[in-house]
């Protein structure tokens, strides 16, 4: 808890990430609109907040371990153990990723208006995407770290981890466009909590084998 | 000598599927015709890709509990020979697919299933080449792989289920099974996984005793 503490304040420190991160998804979501118009179908805008939050999560998953791999790893191991670590990074990066779904959402509601029918379900679909997202980040971009590699690496392992986690959410989110019920797609929202639970439970056991030297 | 007897048999029974493959007799069926006989060459591959993945899964986590590196080279191979049997079951498919759907590729969930995996992979060896400590590289890379792993079989294995596919037994498609009214296919395919599963083995214990060699 703690370390979940100490995390939001580095990020309140570092604010021009936040704000970097706010701006790309403005720049982003404008260079669609510029060249799409303001009316894309209903599976184009699904389609296209995916990708601009895919593509936002991963530029912050990038620097997800900077301070604990760089020169302080040492003294990170003496503050706080591993299973700690992965935990509160993972809550941490939950947190981020379903502010930075949320503002993707607002800001397309704004340029492209908002098509969703079932509210509650498209929010519950995004916060467990959000959850997915951040679990597998969070592991893939420690890997990366680790290595002290490109930055290109942690991309490259993310991605195709990410397909699967994507493409249940992508699948719920139209659903909830079209305004099915909560209780009809229930089957696939367990399928997602499972992989989800799954997923953390496994990056949970794997990460002290990484956090060592 | 003892060592030997895996090879041969496997040597046996994968001759024996390619060639008996082609003379038995087999049901006729409309559109897919004589490509039926793909099920020996096709399929075969991902059953024998799944068993080097899992061996490969199985070797990275023996290697978390022992830090023995064997067991990393091991899991490494494996891996190897698992991505060498995905893109011939790639290449069959496509081939097939061709055939009796008329495009190269599809919009397929198993399709989608095998693009992932190769990428996957991929990925494995690209971080496996990123590190220069053997130890330090065994670890992460044991890591990254029993993680893959278990989202490849999400994927290939949960989610074709929930979804629509064009393969046999997926979405209101007929399995196999229904087919196959006098088992005749089955007497050449299930040797076939099996050959091509002992030679994998012996392949990647090759490159495996190569590799020892090599450090």
């Amino acid at each position: 808890m703690r370390l979940l503490v100490r995390f939001f304040r580095q990020e309140v420190r570092n604010s021009n990430v936040l704000f970097s991160l706010g701006l790309y998804l403005l720049g982003v979501s404008y260079l669609i609109y510029l060249l799409s118009g303001s009316t894309p179908s209903n599976s184009a805008w699904n389609t296209l907040l995916w990708v601009v939050v895919f593509f936002g999560s991963l530029q912050l998953s990038s620097r997800s371990f900077e301070f604990e791999s760089g020169p302080h790893f040492y003294y990170f191991q003496t503050i706080a153990n591993a299973k700690h670590t992965i935990i509160a990074k993972m809550l941490f990066n939950v947190v981020y990723m379903m502010f930075l779904s949320m503002a993707t959402w607002g800001v397309f509601s704004v340029f492209f208006g908002n098509p969703v029918y079932n509210t509650v379900l498209f929010f519950i679909g995004l916060i467990l995407g959000a959850t997915g997202f951040s679990v597998v980040l969070t592991l893939t971009s420690g890997i990366a770290h680790r290595t002290k590699g490109n930055s290109m690496l942690g991309a490259i392992l993310a991605i195709p981890l990410l397909f699967p986690v994507l493409q249940i959410t992508s699948a719920i989110n139209l659903q909830a466009i079209v305004g099915v019920t909560l209780t009809d797609a229930a089957n696939l929202l367990g399928t997602l909590v499972a992989l989800d639970m799954g997923i953390g439970l496994l990056a949970y056991l794997l990460f002290p084998y990484l956090w060592q030297d | 000598m003892k060592g030997s007897i895996y090879k041969v048999l496997g040597l046996l029974l994968v001759a024996y599927s390619l060639i008996y493959g082609l003379l038995t007799k087999v049901p006729d069926l409309p559109i897919i015709e004589e490509s039926i006989r793909n099920l020996f060459y096709h399929v075969s591959m991902w059953f024998a890709m799944v068993a080097m993945m899992a061996a490969s899964f199985w070797n990275a986590i023996r290697f978390l509990g022992t830090e023995d590196l064997a067991k990393d080279r091991r899991s490494i191979s494996l891996a190897e020979m698992g991505m060498f049997f995905s893109f011939m079951g790639l290449f069959t498919g496509m081939v097939w697919a061709k055939f009796t759907w008329g495009a190269w590729w599809t919009n397929d969930p198993k399709l989608n299933g095998t693009a992932i995996t190769i990428l996957i992979y991929l990925a494995y060896f690209v971080l496996r080449n990123s590190m220069d400590d053997a130890r330090k590289k065994a670890r992460i890379s044991a890591v990254y792989n029993i993680f893959a792993f278990v989202m490849m079989i999400v994927f290939i294995g949960i989610l074709p289920r929930m979804t629509d596919s064009l393969h046999p037994g997926n979405g209101g498609n007929p399995g196999f099974n229904s087919y196959d009214l006098d088992n005749g296919l089955r007497m050449v395919f299930y040797p076939a996984v099996i050959g091509w599963i002992l030679v994998g083995t012996w392949i990647a214990s090759l490159r495996y005793r190569l590799k020892a060699l090599q450090e």
